[in-house]
């Protein structure tokens, strides 16, 4: 019992840096986490500028990829949309300040890796996927949601006559 | 007699201020509500509408403290009882209808369900929402319905009170315009 106790030790301590050097760790200092969109006919695009994601990348067979977003921090640079995100029936931060994303599965794909999990704002968890590509070495991805579907600026504008349905979310974040 | 023939000059400077302004404001409202134009302008037009509002309603303001401040020009002798008591209260309801279309505006803006903020043309200036009314359909209609209704009544007014000016000068010659304007003569 003793040296097996040892030598499992041992091995955990071997095993341990690859564990941690495989998981990546990023945040807002190194890559963007943006949206887009249309409000009148006009795009409008910001960027998150605060959050944190931890990735365990396939081969890994517990792969996952998990962030969290200060709805807070979204901006746009057009004061109107700034001081309109935050609001009740957009974000609604005060009661909903965070955004999460935890995925289900994550695959590898000859173009990079597939996710799907759970999105969560509002305090809506709803099922969303999308390919995180490689390029060089750093992964990105685009892909759609649909604000109304989350209840964002339901009650302003619940037929899309203003602000589009699909909002494009971008990922660009560093492999390492 | 000079002082006294004419008003402040800061209430002419914004009797003809105001003037221009609500031409601006009853035509920018009546085209953003009813002409098709793409969402862009007309979204545009809503925020210049909003912000011109709020220095109409400052404009308004500061007219009526003159003319609390200042002394006023009597009404001419020639006029009749009966004109003189038409005179004042039409001017009453001028006043308040001024004062009540920023008012209502404000009103509007401040509960309807986009919640967007007002610039006063700069984001340096952001124009507060009247609180406790957030989001709140049923005020927003009332108070759309009050502006409109008494845009309307404005426009009515303001033609009775040229026609005024017309009619006093024509029928009894009286050129009631010299009071609202600067020069000395008279």
């Amino acid at each position: 019992m003793k040296y097996i106790n040892k030598t499992a030790v041992v091995i955990a301590l071997l095993v341990a840096p690859f564990i941690t050097l495989s998981q990546i760790k990023v945040s807002n200092a190194d890559g963007t986490v943006g949206f887009s969109g249309k409000h009148a006919g006009m795009t409008f695009s910001g960027e998150f500028l605060k959050w944190n994601a931890q990735l365990l990348l396939p081969p890994a067979s517990n792969a996952y990829v998990n962030a969290e977003f200060d709805l807070r921090s979204a901006e746009t640079g057009d004061s109107t949309y700034d001081d309109t995100l935050p609001e009740g029936d957009w974000f609604d931060v005060d009661n909903h300040p965070q955004g999460t994303f935890v995925s289900e599965e994550v695959t590898q794909t000859s173009e990079g890796y597939q996710v799907s999990g759970k999105l969560s704002l509002r305090g809506k968890a709803l099922p969303v996927s999308f390919l995180l590509q490689e390029d060089g070495g750093r992964l990105t991805s685009q892909f759609k949601i649909d604000r109304l579907s989350y209840g964002i600026g339901f009650e302003s504008d619940p037929d899309a006559d203003w602000v589009s349905k699909y909002i494009e979310l971008t990922l660009d974040i560093p492999k390492q | 007699m000079y002082p006294y023939t004419r008003y402040h000059g800061l209430s002419i400077f914004l009797h003809w201020a105001i003037a221009l302004g609500l031409i601006f404001m009853v035509g920018s409202g009546v085209y953003m509500v009813n002409f098709e134009m793409p969402k862009a302008d007309q979204f545009q037009l809503f925020q210049t509408h909003k912000a011109a509002g709020v220095i109409m309603l400052w404009a308004i303001v500061l007219r009526i403290l003159t003319r609390w401040l200042s002394k006023q020009p009597p009404m001419p002798e020639a006029f009749t009882a009966k004109e003189k008591a038409l005179a004042k209260a039409g001017h009453i309801a001028l006043y308040t209808a001024l004062i009540a279309m920023p008012l209502t505006g404000w009103l509007m803006v401040s509960a309807s369900p986009f919640g967007l903020p007002t610039f006063v043309f700069t984001d340096a200036i952001k124009w507060p929402h009247i609180p406790f009314v957030e989001r709140n359909k049923t005020i927003e209609s009332i108070a759309r319905n009050m502006h409109w209704v008494i845009a309307s009544g404005l426009v009515l007014m303001i033609i009775g009170h040229i026609g005024a000016v017309v009619m006093h000068k024509k029928k009894q010659g009286i050129s009631l315009i010299q009071r609202m304007w600067w020069s000395k003569s008279s």
